[in-house]
């Protein structure tokens, strides 16, 4: 056993003034009788019959030492050397994805408190100059703390973290581990990864040695990885896919939910590393809110559970059904045969009408929701919702020469523009330089620039592709009637407000309405209220579930999130990450932490404390003295 | 003032019991167990010779033809002793600080002293009061008869003072020596005599006297309100005595006080010695007019 302030240990001199005290406390107080005589007996009998007695005078001056003595060492900081991962100058990132949440660790409830647990050790074994920052990896990293040795601080602020239900940002949390070892010592710290894996394999290496300690030991788990309804001719239709993440073939219920009652349930068998989908046709046409469940069947062993496997996340999600409002849209084009089709086809399932007009011709003076421009642009652009398809310059945006080298290099991730759209197969022969608007993101891109982008200007969305259909097999290809609806959904919304299908946790939602509402705010899954800035961009959606849009108490929309992310519904953890080129398996107890024992000789302490009180109370209770009778 | 009037009102109707005095000097109001020549009747016997003719009864001997001299009742008065251990140790009490005398023992022991003394003049019994300092009795008051003596008997008690320590054995045996009648006496202590009392007693009880100890202790003596450190000062002799005082070591004080008196109470019974507990927790007249009379000392 060692000590970490051992100066401390010279607070033992207060046994002097103890001892002292106990002499000077034994200054008797001088009081008349009226005789002596009997006393004297009483005294002699006494210490006849109790040889013991003269001792006991001194249990509480021995009792009183004895407490001096415990509070002393623990003052000193006793500790003694314990295995541990990692000590000294620690970095700690933990992972708060929503795989983190799955309850396959014994002894601990989830993965993110058998994670806490383990740092919890950690911060016990630091040492006297150890420190420690620990960033909890979400939706956006956080530093929890920063650099310090304070135990008790480090326990606070881990007993307060949580996981979240989405995905962790690694990239973001790795630049914070970088910034955090430069501001340090980076060649004699330790960044420690505690997570179930799952770490993009792209992260930037960092300045220190890394190591792992991994979480979870169940790979089990179905997940819900898609929930979609879509209104079609013959009303609307649910699709729902299954994914099977486990080692094992499942049989699983997939129950479908309306408004909060059970509609239909299916039972689907989902090979190993493989899904399963679902169809569900001719639903009710009203809007609803869809909830899929997953539940074993009643001959599954662990049926009774009501736990279908490790992570209940994804065992359940959402789907909001707007059906289709009337718009009108106006195509303006040379003659294209592919817009006229997916438009016909679009406009019955999409619920809008389409009105054609010839390029050149001056535009109705109607007002139409959605304007399709084919082609190059004449005059000025309407005031309304654009979609521009091989345009010219015009007021929005320069459009520069053509380019060849059009392979597709980006597709913009989690963008409801792209959702569903295979690029692979897409071949172009040419596509329009364009100067890329502020208000614009790119959706695609190719090698010569971007080939799609979209955005927000003036109150109106604006979507546009910067080639000619006919210079692209993509008009032949699945993909295309599924853009053209992606499109459509976001430049000419079903309602007034519509959000995008496949919303996950903590993603953005972007709020367009029509209709000028104010006084918006959202209600979340679960029962909170928040305000949507003026801007219409809602980001706390960290909760799964369906969330409300209300504008001064009256309900606009509905809209779901969903975890559909299969990075983390596959929960196997991962042997070994690759931070950097490194790749970094599990780490074992390799270093000397120090176990500090002070809190148990403080408790000691308080023990010998009670202990005295005890001795005093038994030995001398407090009679009722009488100022009379006790001569001062 | 020691006595208010209604307690001497009180005390007016009460009277001495005293069972084995011998016969006093003149007649009291008191009967003896001698033959005397008072109007009570109380047996016959035979003539002879030189008996008083005017005291045959002439109707037993019309009756009977015998003579027989018919014996009376003598009425004789009562010599009591009240004796009054005068020590600095009898100044304790519960309100020894408040100067509350009524609690304090001697105190109390001079107002039961008081109303023992004017019973007997009361009573028309000889009265004799005596202080007990050092070895011997100091102060003395009496003899005296009838109750015209009460004023002088509350003053000699209220100039009393205590001093000193007393010799009980010493005192006892030299006032038993003294030119007294013997008759009932009265012993007001506390019994705390490194001496002894006994031997003194005896002496006492050897010469004559009917003997009641009336034991006083004060309810703190009993039962000590003190803890912690002390140093026990005796009030007497200012010798010290260290004494840590704890729990156990009251709870084996307590026994102490209470085998201390049982044991003098034996003592006194197997001597014939009336022995009387009493403790200034009770109030004096209370402990005069309901236990006295209990205990068969007054009647």
């Amino acid at each position: 056993m060692s000590f970490l302030a051992p100066l401390s240990l010279l607070l033992g001199l207060l046994a002097a003034p103890i001892i002292v005290l106990y002499m000077l406390k034994l200054r008797r107080r001088e009081v008349q009788v009226s005789s002596t005589l009997l006393w004297l007996m009483v005294l002699r009998d006494r210490e006849a019959n109790s040889p013991w007695q003269r001792l006991r005078r001194h249990l509480l001056m021995l009792i009183q030492l004895l407490l001096l003595a415990a509070l002393v060492v623990a003052l000193a900081r006793p500790f003694w050397r314990v295995p541990t991962v990692a000590s000294g100058t620690l970095v700690l990132l933990l992972d708060g994805s929503a795989s983190m949440q799955a309850t396959d660790v014994s002894g601990a409830p989830t993965r993110f408190e058998a994670a806490r647990a383990a740092i919890g050790q950690l911060i016990d074994g630091l040492d006297a100059s150890g420190s420690m920052s620990i960033i909890l990896v979400g939706h956006q990293p956080q530093v929890l703390a920063t650099a310090t040795g304070d135990k008790a601080g480090l326990h606070d602020v881990l007993s307060r973290a949580q996981a979240g239900q989405g995905e962790g940002d690694w990239a973001a949390a790795t630049a914070l581990a970088s910034g955090a070892l430069r501001a340090g010592d980076a060649a004699h710290s330790v960044v420690v990864v505690v997570s179930d894996g799952g770490l993009p394999a792209n992260l930037p290496p960092l300045p220190a040695e890394v190591r792992y300690i991994p979480i979870g030991s169940a790979a089990d788990n179905l997940a819900l990885r898609a929930l979609a309804v879509r209104a079609t001719p013959a009303g609307p239709q649910l699709f729902a896919s299954v994914a099977n993440y486990g080692d094992a073939a499942r049989t699983v219920i997939v129950s479908i939910s309306i408004n909060g009652k059970l509609y239909s349930a299916q039972q689907l068998d989902v090979p190993p590393a493989g899904s399963a989908d679902m169809v569900l046709s001719s639903l009710p046409s009203e809007p609803a809110v869809y909830q899929a469940r997953l539940t074993l069947p009643a001959s599954a062993a662990n049926a009774s559970s009501g736990r279908v496997d490790a992570l209940p996340l994804d065992d359940q999600a959402w789907a909001v059904y707007q059906p289709p409002s009337a718009g009108r849209v106006l195509v303006v084009s040379p003659g294209n045969v592919f817009l006229e089709q997916v438009f016909a086809a679009l406009s019955a399932q999409m619920g809008f009408q389409p009105f054609r007009l010839k390029a050149g011709q001056p535009l109705p003076p109607d007002p139409f929701n959605l304007y399709v421009f084919d082609g190059p642009i004449t005059g000025t652009l309407p005031a309304g919702d654009l979609l521009l398809i091989n345009p010219t310059t015009n007021s929005l945006f320069t459009v520069g020469a053509t380019f060849t080298n059009t392979a597709v290099t980006q597709v913009t991730a989690n963008d409801p523009l792209s959702q569903f759209v295979d690029w692979h197969g897409v071949h172009l022969l040419q596509a329009h330089t364009a100067q890329m608007p502020a208000w614009a993101h790119v959706v695609v891109a190719a090698e010569g620039g971007p080939l799609i982008f979209a955005g927000e200007t003036d109150g109106r969305r604006v979507a546009v592709i910067l080639f000619d259909l006919h210079d692209s097999d993509l008009p032949l290809q699945v993909s295309f009637p599924i853009l053209m609806s992606n499109l459509l959904n976001y430049l000419a919304p079903a309602s007034s407000f519509s959000a995008p299908d496949g919303l996950q946790p903590d993603q953005t939602l972007h709020i367009k309405l029509s209709g000028g509402e104010t006084n918006l705010s959202v209600d979340d899954p679960g029962g909170g209220h928040t305000a949507v800035p003026a801007d219409g961009s809602f980001a706390n959606t960290g909760r799964l579930g369906v969330y409300s849009l209300r504008s001064n108490q009256t309900v606009l929309g509905n809209f779901a999130v969903n975890l559909f992310d299969p990075s983390e519904s596959a929960i196997r953890p991962a042997a070994s990450i690759r931070i950097g080129r490194e790749d970094v398996a599990a780490s074992s107890a390799q270093e000397q932490g120090t176990f500090e024992i002070w809190p148990w000789i403080a408790a000691a302490a308080f023990v010998l404390l009670l202990i005295e009180w005890w001795v005093y109370h038994r030995g001398m209770p407090a009679p009722r003295l009488r100022k009379s009778a006790v001569e001062a | 003032m020691i006595f208010d009037e209604k307690t001497l009102r009180k005390l007016d109707r009460l009277a001495l019991a005293a069972s084995q005095v011998r016969a006093g000097q003149i007649k009291g109001e008191r009967r003896s167990l001698k033959r005397g020549t008072s109007i009570e009747f109380a047996d016959y016997r035979n003539y002879t010779r030189g008996d008083d003719l005017r005291r045959v009864d002439w109707n037993v001997y019309a009756r009977l033809e015998r003579p027989y001299i018919k014996l009376l009742e003598e009425e004789e008065d009562l010599a009591v002793h009240v004796l009054l251990d005068a020590s600095r140790s009898m100044e304790y009490g519960a309100d020894f600080d408040t100067g509350n005398e009524a609690r304090q023992k001697f105190g109390y022991a001079q107002r039961v002293a008081a109303a023992l003394g004017y019973i007997a003049l009361a009573a028309g019994d000889r009265l004799s009061l005596s202080a007990l300092h050092g070895e011997t009795p100091v102060d003395q008051f009496g003899p005296a008869r009838g109750r015209g003596q009460t004023m002088r008997l509350l003053k000699f008690l209220q100039d009393l003072t205590t001093s000193g320590s007393t010799n009980l054995d010493a005192a006892l045996r030299r006032y038993g020596q003294g030119p007294h009648r013997p008759g009932l006496l009265f012993l007001l202590s506390d019994l705390f005599s490194p001496a002894g009392y006994r031997d003194g007693l005896g002496q006492l009880q050897g010469r004559g006297y009917e003997v009641v100890v009336l034991h006083v202790l004060a309810p703190d003596e009993i039962d000590p309100p003190l803890a912690g450190d002390l140093r026990l000062i005796d009030i007497e002799t200012g010798a010290p005595q260290d004494v840590s005082l704890d729990n156990p070591l009251r709870e084996l004080y307590r026994k102490k006080v209470t085998d201390w008196c049982l044991e003098v109470e034996a003592y006194c019974l197997k001597r014939g010695i009336h022995y009387v507990a009493v403790s200034t927790g009770v109030d004096w007249d209370e402990m005069v007019l309901h236990h006295f009379r209990q205990r068969g000392l007054i009647k």
